[in-house]
């Protein structure tokens, strides 16, 4: 018997989630959304981790028949490459640019992009820690602060430093995340099972 | 959540971008600078996004502007 995932009107990421959820501790799962949003994001959350997933529009529901491929030979010898990080993945931002170069235009253009696609791709990072000129990108005006909070109301910690936001005089318009300190900032980076510098 | 329905408006260069983003700004027309999504090219450029309500009205800010356009799709 397939597991039940009720996910009618619940907002984003949920039916994703519960979902994902689900199939973690089932083989078949079926996950009733009821809008198309929904169905296209767990078809492809599904989909990306190998699952089957067929389509059976009802009056009351979109039903997601989802079946995971068993794979035990994968999980018992996976490749070295493969062995997912243990502990969290944090993300570090020094600067308000991606990137160096001559032209900060150009460094901007690549930031305002990495944020927008950050929601679009897996993994989600645990933490994002802004420090340096990289706190202007969560305060008031910033051209990646849409991007941040849907990051944030995904379960995305994100962490600025204090001294930082105090320098530049942007400690009142803080949009998004927790004013932080040196001593959470260098716990949350050293305790990371993976810290990508950007 | 809005389920807002989105067309992308790709150009010929990051340049062209820009100016088109500024153009929109300038009328108005709420608009965000996104990668050039992976099922439309696999080149790393960059487009503007925008609802698909104000795609008559962008295009024709954009022509007046006179940045040229090289094609819109629905995403």
């Amino acid at each position: 018997m397939a597991k039940i995932v009720d996910a009618r009107g619940l907002p984003c990421p949920q039916p994703v989630i519960l979902t994902r959820n689900a199939l973690q501790e089932n083989t078949a799962v079926t996950t009733i959304v009821d809008n198309q949003t929904a169905q296209h994001n767990v078809t492809r959350m599904a989909q990306k981790a190998g699952c089957m997933v067929q389509i059976e529009e009802q009056d009351d529901g979109i039903y997601l028949h989802i079946n995971r491929a068993e794979t035990p030979q994968e999980q018992a010898a996976p490749q070295p490459a493969s062995v997912p990080v243990r502990g969290p993945l944090v993300l570090v931002i020094p600067g308000e640019f991606m990137g160096r170069g001559e032209h900060v235009e150009l460094g901007n253009i690549l930031m305002r992009g990495f944020f927008h696609t950050l929601g679009e791709v897996e993994p989600l990072p645990d933490a994002i820690v802004f420090f340096n000129s990289g706190v202007k990108l969560v305060v008031d005006g910033s051209p990646v602060l849409e991007d941040l909070q849907g990051l944030h109301d995904r379960g995305v910690k994100i962490l600025a430093c204090g001294t930082c936001l105090g320098y530049y005089e942007l400690k009142e318009k803080v949009a998004v995340g927790e004013v932080s300190n040196m001593y959470t900032i260098a716990e949350t980076i050293l305790r990371a099972g993976k810290a990508v510098n950007l | 959540m809005t389920d807002k329905q989105y067309a992308v408006i790709l150009v010929h260069s990051t340049n062209y971008a820009l100016r088109a983003e500024k153009v929109l700004a300038k009328a108005g027309i709420s608009c965000k600078l996104i990668p050039v999504p992976r099922h439309l090219s696999s080149d790393c450029g960059v487009c503007i996004r925008i609802e698909r309500a104000n795609q008559e009205a962008a295009l024709q800010a954009l022509k007046a502007a006179c940045v040229e356009i090289e094609g819109v799709h629905e995403i």
